[in-house]
């Protein structure tokens, strides 16, 4: 079948799917849009921001101030904009996702893509959050680009996406290291025969310093825009301090909530420090496969980041697909997928529960939360573990592969 | 020769001694649901004294001397250097389509304080408007130290000062704030007693009986400091009540005495008072009869003076003499026929409907009931837990859709744990409609530490308030600002005896997952043999490759 028939026949029926009429609920749902990424919030903030009020003057957005200016001016959200924006930029991600499939692969089209561009576009981990237009599939579609951009080595769009993601979502700094070393290596798959490489410092030194200027441009775009520094505190300082404790489906939320006062500072920059412990080790072992460790530390992101929504796993998940040779030495596929089938259906069920019948308490979701964090826990480290055991390739009867 | 030269050295040596004068009143009206509604007002008036200037704050205070003006308040208003205080504590819904606008406006149900504070100072404003909560509090025995800065608004649209600000080259701010759930119960009626000259002791001030006051369908007390330019300081302590006379009656009939509304008679008069009175609003077109006659008329008041030589009763009654038994219209399903009875202006109906416990809708309806169109300024001071959405916000008239009707909108938005919404709009409501005004809200999750002792209770949202700026056919009185009812809002709770359990939980798994992936990343593969069950490491070991390349 030819992938640009196949490609446009997914998007069309994706663009069918987010006209269907669905309930208003959706916008509201905690499990696909967290208040970092709510539409309601961003609709919001543009209706301030038109009227003169200064959206960052209080707790009502927490979005980037480009968000304000692109969707007050280039497209302006309604009824019938939504649902195409939200379309396109799914299939942009889907796209990126098929292109950095044809860069790691080396191959040109395959029959593949399709399948790669269905697995974007119809999981539901990431169309849900896509049909509550939340801006989570914004950042995806950031995520995918700056990734297939690194992996094509095109320097500037790839340091672009990369600062327009960190821009709107602090906590994928995770990413900008091996997004670097990705620009530097290569990224066709060489985790079955790893080998040290040897990375070219000054060139590493000039791509940094090319980050921080699209960074420094992003920033300062946004303070224009905003006419004023407020949304530091409102945008990049709320994924650290947290104000917003509406439930998710990550481990934040309720572990705030239920702590005392005086421990919250301490256990904050705990929280936040505990994310970034996992670049060094992630980038260093899978040095000779940095798309690799872009993977894994996006899933790092899915499990433990501040304000999760479905879409963040979900983009985990998806990007499996980029790493089929890792498929066969995964140790427990099944009970990970079963855990997850099983998170998530008690996610909505027992936020349904506590919030809407009231049958429930808090603890019935925050327990649903902690079995979708050991299913993402348990994808994360079956996937690490693939990752490392494929270098040692088949074994004989009679060896098996362990730890020393 | 004597005499004058004694008041010359009197005049001399005592340059600072302020006249001070004190009068007390009680207004009483029957109502059209045949309830009466009462009014005790006692006002101290400290002339040509001026508030304390804030810039004075630093040095020590002049000595003050009073012997009517009550020194406890003087001291709280004269420390924090405090232009204009109101504060009220009311119990129940005032309702205004059947007993019209109160004697005094601030009936909102809870407590309410605001106070015009100037700058100038080396300590803030915010911080003198705390220190005065507290002092306040601790005056009236109310928890008034619970309006913070979550609960301090600054809506100047909507409560202008009473009386005069002085200009002292600093800016005058206003601080305000709603505390729904706070009660007035009799604790708070004790140190009220104790600012008035004559305590409950004679004077209008005997009437004031807890059993009877605070069995009233709605009463409430308030406390009002202003000053004004050319009279001086002038403090106003009252007292409104919403009695029942056919509650108590055996043939349902409303007739009242002073002794069936309050359960006393004025036993004697307060000697220091210079003018006091008893003011009765007389019906229109219904017979009636006073006993004993009234010392005077007062437009459509009958006045009974209870001071001085004119002292004549320990009573007064007043009989609907061709009535067997009241029948109350307001209730009467054959002539209820909704706001056409209502004698308010404005009819404003606020409801919060919550579609489950994290989003819901905020409706408000205002109907006018006079023919011509009514602007009112529309003020929202809302906690930050329930979050408004600006956007959302649609307005209906007759069925339409009139976003033009609201005008000049001005919104803080909340800051989470901290400020609340201010929300103040001028909407024009046409003459005879309903304006329907429809927001949706979500409403915020707490830490368990923000929740109170009876989390499941809810939390009670503050009044909206509207201020009829074109009043319609009616004179002044008007122009009066109008509480609606207090809501409640249901809050999703956490549960408050897991936060050990939620550390341990959440900790492990994370500590779990990072654990495993540290293990993973760290130690290096090995292919050994198995032999059976059991691993051999030693001889077994017969490749060993490092994943990681490095060693």
């Amino acid at each position: 079948m030819d992938i640009n028939f196949a490609f446009g026949g997914l998007v069309a029926a994706r663009l069918l799917l987010s006209f269907v009429p669905l309930p208003d609920q959706l916008k509201y749902d905690h499990l696909l849009s967290s208040p970092l990424t709510s539409n309601l919030r961003l609709h919001e903030g543009i209706y301030l921001f038109k009227n003169g009020v200064d959206p960052y003057s209080g707790g009502v957005f927490y979005q980037s101030p480009l968000y304000l200016s692109i969707f007050s001016t280039l497209l302006p959200l309604n009824r019938v904009s939504s649902p195409i924006i939200w379309t396109l930029i799914d299939a942009v991600s889907a796209y990126a996702l098929v292109q950095t499939w044809r860069a790691r692969s080396g191959v040109g089209k395959s029959n593949r893509d399709a399948l790669l561009a269905a697995v974007y576009l119809f999981n539901p981990y990431l169309f849900l959050p896509s049909l509550a237009f939340s801006t989570s599939s914004i950042s995806n579609m950031l995520h995918l680009l700056s990734i297939m951009f690194a992996a094509r080595r095109k320097t500037s769009p790839a340091l672009f996406c990369l600062a327009a993601l960190v821009h709107v979502s602090l906590s994928s700094t995770l990413l900008v290291l091996p997004v670097i070393i990705l620009l530097l290596g290569q990224p066709k798959s060489s985790l079955a025969n790893p080998k040290p490489i040897s990375i070219d410092f000054e060139k590493g030194r000039m791509i940094g310093l090319e980050f921080l200027a699209h960074f420094a441009v992003l920033t300062l775009t946004s303070t224009f825009i905003s006419g004023g520094f407020q949304w530091l505190w409102q945008t990049w300082f709320v994924e650290l301090s947290l104000p917003d404790l509406t439930p998710n489906p990550g481990l934040w939320w309720y572990f705030f909530t239920e702590m005392f006062d005086h421990f919250r500072p301490f256990f904050l920059v705990a929280f936040s420090v505990h994310l970034l412990i996992y670049i060094a080790p992630v980038c260093i072992k899978f040095q000779y496969d940095p798309l690799y460790a872009a993977f894994i530390l996006t899933g790092v992101l899915g499990t433990v980041k501040a304000y999760p929504t479905l879409s963040d796993p979900g983009l985990f998940f998806t990007m499996i697909s980029l790493f089929p040779e890792i498929l066969p030495y995964l140790r427990y596929p099944i009970v990970t997928s079963l855990i997850h089938l099983h998170a998530s259906l008690l996610l909505p069920l027992f936020n349904h529960l506590w919030l809407s019948q009231g049958t429930g308490n808090a603890n019935f979701f925050y327990a649903s939360t902690l079995v979708f964090g050991v299913a993402n826990g348990a994808a994360l480290m079956d996937c690490v573990w693939a990752g490392l055991r494929i270098a040692l390739g088949e074994t004989k009867e009679g060896y098996e592969v362990v730890q020393q | 020769m004597l005499c004058v030269l004694l008041a010359a050295w009197a005049a001399y040596a005592n340059p600072g001694v302020e006249s001070e004068h004190f009068e007390e009143d009680l207004v009483i009206r029957p109502l059209k649901d045949g309830r009466i509604g009462t009014r005790f007002s006692f006002t101290t008036t400290l002339e040509d004294v001026s508030p304390r200037n804030p810039e004075s704050l630093d040095g020590d205070d002049d000595s003050q001397h009073y012997t009517l003006f009550p020194l406890t308040l003087g001291q709280i208003l004269r420390e924090y250097a405090i232009t204009e205080l109101h504060l009220s504590l009311n119990a129940g819904k005032w309702n205004y389509d059947t007993w019209g606008m109160p004697d005094e406006p601030g009936v909102a149900t809870g407590g309410e304080l605001w106070a015009w504070i100037a700058d100038g100072a080396s300590t803030s404003v915010d911080q003198r408007w705390q220190g005065l909560r507290n002092a306040l509090a601790g005056l009236f025995c109310a928890s008034l130290g619970a309006m913070d800065e979550q609960r301090t608004t600054s809506p100047s649209r909507t409560f202008r000062p009473e009386g005069s600000l002085p200009d002292w080259g600093h800016p005058h701010h206003l601080r305000h704030a709603f505390l729904p759930s706070e009660h007035v119960c009799t604790e708070n009626l004790t140190p009220f007693y104790k600012l008035l000259p004559c305590k409950s002791f004679s004077g209008i001030a005997t009437l004031l009986n807890p059993h009877r006051l605070f069995d009233a369908d709605w009463h409430g007390m308030s406390i009002h400091v202003l000053w004004k330019e050319g009279v001086g300081i002038q403090v106003r302590l009252t007292f409104q009540a919403v009695l029942d006379p056919i509650r108590n009656s055996w043939n349902k009939k409303r007739d009242w005495s002073l002794k069936s509304l309050f359960g006393r008679r004025i036993e004697q008069s307060c000697p220091i008072s210079s003018a006091s009175q008893i003011r009765v609003s007389i019906p229109e077109d219904q017979p009636h009869l006073f006993t004993p006659q009234p010392s005077g008329v007062d437009g459509s008041y009958a006045v009974f003076n209870v001071s001085g030589g004119e002292w004549l009763f320990t009573d007064v009654e007043m009989r609907w003499h061709n009535e067997t038994s009241f029948q109350n219209r307001f209730t009467d399903p054959r002539t209820a026929t909704g706001k056409q009875n209502s004698v308010s202006a404005l009819s404003v109906q606020r409801t919060l409907k919550s579609v489950n416990k994290y989003r819901g809708s905020l409706n408000v309806a205002v109907t006018n009931n006079r023919g011509d169109d009514i602007q009112t300024t529309y003020l929202e001071t809302i906690p930050w837990f329930v979050q408004l959405f600006l956007h959302t916000l649609r307005i209906e008239c007759n069925g339409t859709r009139r976003g033009d009707l609201l005008d000049d909108t001005t919104y803080t938005p909340p800051i989470p744990h901290s400020r609340p919404t201010l929300y103040q709009s001028t909407l024009t409501v046409p003459a005879g409609s309903t304006v329907y005004m429809t927001m949706d809200v979500t409403k915020a999750f707490l830490r368990y530490t923000e929740h109170p002792p009876d989390a499941q209770r809810g939390w009670d949202l503050p009044p909206a308030v509207f201020v009829p700026i074109k009043a319609g056919q009616k004179g002044s009185d008007e122009l009066e600002r109008i509480y609606t009812p207090i809501l409640l809002v249901d809050l999703a709770t956490p549960d408050f005896s897991m936060p050990y359990n939620v550390i341990i939980m959440s900790s492990t798994l994370i500590t779990f997952i990072f654990g495993s992936v540290f293990n993973l990343l760290t130690r290096k593969f090995i292919v050994t043999k198995v032999e059976g069950n059991h691993k051999t490491d030693e001889t077994g070991q017969l490749e060993s490759a490092s994943a990681g390349g490095k060693d």
